[in-house]
């Protein structure tokens, strides 16, 4: 009993970081069209900024996060222009730029910081009770924080002038340039949320478990597992997938065991890819 | 007619100096080639088999991340066989490459289902299911920590390794120049460029990727047996998502497009991080280095940069003169 | 008759692209399909070719029940087809295009490539001069070595039909060979085609642009993917319905 709770509460907050770590990456997919592998590397780089200001110069550790989802976010500007605009077209490129960009970020953090695992300390420290339920106060943030952002998210997609924009982008580039649509700054502005909820997302993992430089690699293979099983363009779909993934990595590493697992769950992600290469949720990209 | 001679002249001078290069590398080791530099190039030499190997898929259209999985299974098979069934190397290897190509043409069936970026990605989990199948069958494979003393092709010394794997590299160079510039590659390129033109010739574009992909798989299980029972260790971490990553980045940076570029993208990219041990740490940031330097400023490559080189030095009076006249062309009607 | 087709219909979803459509190629002649815009032309065109599988109906080549076979396979037994909007290997020169398409007809295996036999070799000779004679039939000797991708637009249309010409078919397929042209190209590419059927060989031509009456034994109209008229040219030209579908669709424009 007592496990099956336990692994319904770390099922949802897996969904809930793998559904923003992938939302960030499926948009950036969806409206640019490029397969961002730096992204997990962003997640990790979101962590450090934190633990560093808020543990190595003694920041309040809110002011940390703040400063630190700002700080990513804003480089997401640099990251679209330098880095992905003039390969938008070469995805082979693409993937050669998000490898140099992942050794770089890597290794300036294992240079700087070492490759030894930290932890970055709670933001609410405690453990929240209801009736016979006792969890983490981590946990209970992580999810709630996931919650609201993915409302807040869906909100800016669906309901505002920019959403609208984004959307009409990543149906059809070349129409939405076509009706005076700057891509240029969609392709900006959907970075600068990727690379903001990456970090915000990394930096709440880091105090769950546990941070090291290569903590990306990882959170990226899910989220990249999250959206094609969900299908482009479709953040209901995305909702689902990251809810199936987290539950899968909850408790199939309890029930069965954790070989077995990821066994598992990789033929379910390479099924999809053969048997709809939509995704279950979307649309064709290419 | 002049032109003729030309590029006869060039390849020719091509010719002569892949031999003069090839007959420097057999006779290196007798010139007195340190024991580490022999040990980086057998590197060298292995890798260059995997990253050709991958460029000779994407002829057919085909890119992936997860090529590593196949050299896998054939290092896997042959080491396993070696070990506990005490066969001998010579004959666990084509064994080994053998259960390779027949996996890799019943992967492949599938695989045709999906093309371009999806079929990028497909490769990607293959890679991925691979090695966590290798998790499961740990009896085995001995899981994360790996399998050990695989036994040796040859005695403890580096000089025959060096011979076998130069070889081999030199005959698999060969055998793929030769499929490329075939009716086959051919093909293949046919194929990649639009598979319903293909097929409205009658090509089976469905059989000719599955082809392409078990040769491929062909050449990477070489390289995988020879890494092997050469390094006689193999573990989690050897043919993981990171190496297929790598073994695409020699071939993307040496120029995809160029048969040459694998080979100078897998040399370059593993010998100037072991010229420059001393500065261990820093290695991944000058790796990055060459890799953006290579994306920004050389549209073809490594290899390409002599082509680029004496365009700019030779030629920039003929290209303006081009330009000058396509101006006028378009300005024509 | 060479191609027989028989009740062929295409439903997509609900939408019904094709209804019933039957009509017959006869060995040696010209036919033209013809009808306006969005008549269904092209999905018949795909239907025949394989590229996609009729909902109903039949399709007879030479005989032989061919009805949802592979493009590769109906490519095999003798049917050469252009594309409306990708015609090429774009990364091919001119000279590549043609020599690719040699696929078949000599057709050489994987070992005797790999290993460059005497037949291999004979093999690829024949497919050169071939593909030369090719060119020069259509006119595109001069720019063989341009990349495919870096032709003028009407060359571009030419070179589909020296492609589809090296599968040395028995019947021919042209999707609009004469879309967006100007009015030198259509007469060249019409001059063209009759010295395609001279050669013995057999078209079925779909257009939208009229003037391909020129050239016709028959014709075959449809609107709505129904067949509206069917005969010889001046049946068609007289044909009421013909004459209002084309009619309806300018007066749209």
């Amino acid at each position: 009993m007592n496990m099956i709770l336990t692994s319904t509460v770390n099922g949802l907050v897996l969904s809930a970081i793998y559904i923003l770590v992938a939302l960030g990456f499926g948009l950036q997919l969806s409206i640019m069209g490029i397969f961002n592998f730096a992204h997990g590397a962003v997640y990790m780089i979101g962590a450090y900024v934190t633990y560093g200001l808020s543990v190595a110069l003694g920041l309040n550790q809110w002011v940390s996060l703040l400063i630190s989802v700002i700080l990513v976010g804003a480089s997401g500007l640099l990251l679209e222009k330098f880095c992905f605009r003039p390969f938008q077209s070469k995805p082979t490129h693409m993937i050669v730029m998000a490898i140099a960009l992942i050794m770089i970020l890597e290794t300036a953090v294992e240079v700087t910081l070492g490759g030894v695992t930290r932890a970055l300390p709670a933001f609410v420290p405690g453990i929240f009770k209801a009736g016979s339920i006792s969890v983490d106060n981590e946990r209970v943030l992580a999810f709630a924080i996931g919650a609201v952002l993915l409302a807040a998210l869906t909100f800016l997609i669906q309901k505002t002038k920019i959403g609208q924009q984004m959307l009409a982008v990543a149906q059809d580039a070349e129409g939405a340039a076509l009706q005076g649509i700057d891509t240029h700054r969609i392709a900006a502005t959907a970075t600068v949320i990727a690379c903001a909820t990456a970090a915000l997302s990394g930096s709440l993992m880091a105090t769950i478990f546990s941070m090291n430089p290569f903590m990306g690699d990882n959170i990226l293979l899910k989220a990249i597992q999250v959206v094609i099983l969900s299908g482009i363009g479709s953040i209901g779909g995305v909702l689902v997938g990251g809810l199936i993934m987290g539950f899968l990595n909850a408790f199939l590493p309890v029930l069965i065991n954790a070989s077995v697992g990821e066994v598992i769950t990789i033929l379910i992600v390479l099924g999809i890819l053969l048997i709809r290469p939509k995704g279950l949720f979307g649309y064709e990209l290419f | 007619m002049h032109t003729e001679s030309l590029k006869r002249q060039r390849r020719n001078i091509t010719i002569a100096a892949i031999c003069v290069v090839v007959g420097l590398l057999f006779a290196l080791p007798q010139l007195g080639l340190s024991v580490y530099f022999m040990h980086t190039l057998i590197g060298v030499f292995i890798w260059i088999i995997v990253a050709n190997s991958l460029r000779l898929l994407g002829l057919s259209g085909q890119g992936s991340i997860g090529h590593a999985a196949f050299m896998a299974i054939g290092a896997y098979t042959s080491a396993i066989l070696a070990k506990f069934l005490g066969w001998s190397p010579w004959i666990t290897m084509p064994i080994g490459v053998l259960v390779t190509v027949v996996v890799g043409f019943l992967v492949a069936v599938p695989f045709t289902r999906v093309r371009g970026i999806y079929f990028t990605m497909v490769s990607l989990f293959f890679g991925i299911g691979v090695l966590a199948v290798n998790q499961v069958f740990n009896k085995w494979t001995g899981g994360y920590s790996g399998i050990i003393s695989i036994p040796r092709l040859f005695a403890y010394i580096k000089t025959p390794y060096y011979y076998f794997c130069l070889a081999l590299m030199v005959i698999c160079l060969l055998i793929m120049y030769r499929l490329e510039h075939s009716r086959i590659g051919l093909t293949w390129k046919a194929v990649a460029q639009s598979y319903s033109v293909a097929s409205s010739i009658g090509i089976n574009e469905a059989w000719q990727r599955i082809l392409c992909l078990g040769v491929s798989c062909f050449f990477a299980a070489i390289a995988g047996v020879a890494y092997a029972h050469y390094y006689v260790i193999l573990t989690q971490e050897t043919f993981s998502f990171n190496t297929s990553i790598n073994v695409f980045v020699y071939m993307t940076v040496g120029g995809a497009g160029l048969f040459a570029g694998p080979i100078a993208g897998t040399a370059v990219l593993l010998i100037i991080p072991e010229l420059l041990r001393d500065l261990r740490e820093y290695v991944p940031f000058i790796y990055a280095a060459i890799l953006l330097i290579v994306l920004f400023l050389m549209p073809q490559g490594l290899a390409g940069l002599p082509a680029q080189l004496w365009q700019l030095i030779k030629r920039p009076a003929r290209a303006k003169r081009m330009a000058s006249e396509k101006e006028v062309g378009e300005r024509a009607p | 008759m060479l191609l027989d087709i028989h009740g062929l219909t295409k439903n997509f979803g609900g939408l019904i692209a094709v209804d019933h459509l039957s009509m017959s190629v006869g060995e040696g002649q010209i036919v033209g399909l013809i009808g306006p815009n969005g008549a269904g032309k092209t999905t018949v065109f795909n239907l025949i070719t394989g590229v996609i599988r009729p909902s109903a109906g039949k399709v007879e080549f030479d005989g032989k029940d061919v009805t949802g076979k592979s493009p590769h396979i109906l490519a095999k037994s003798g049917i050469g087809r252009t594309f409306q909007l990708t015609p090429l290997f774009t990364d091919f020169t001119t000279l590549e295009n043609v020599v690719a398409s040699y696929y078949l007809h000599p057709r050489s295996g994987f070992w005797d490539s790999l290993f460059n036999t005497p037949k291999y070799r004979h093999n690829e000779a024949y497919a050169l001069e071939q593909s030369l004679k090719i060119l020069d039939m259509v006119g595109l000797s001069k720019v063989k070595d341009e990349r495919a991708k870096n032709l003028p637009h009407g060359y571009q249309k030419m070179l589909g039909i020296a492609r589809a010409l090296a599968v040395q078919p028995r019947l021919l397929m042209l999707d609009e060979p004469l879309g967006g042209m100007n009015t030198d190209e259509i007469t060249f590419t019409m001059d063209i085609m009759a010295k395609v059927r001279g050669l013995g060989m057999t078209i079925l031509v779909i257009e939208h642009n009229m003037q391909i009456l020129d050239l016709c034994d028959r014709v075959v109209a449809i609107n709505f993917g129904q067949k509206i008229g069917e005969g010889s040219v001046k049946d068609i030209r007289n044909n009421p319905d013909v004459i209002k579908a084309y009619l309806g669709e300018q007066n749209v424009a």
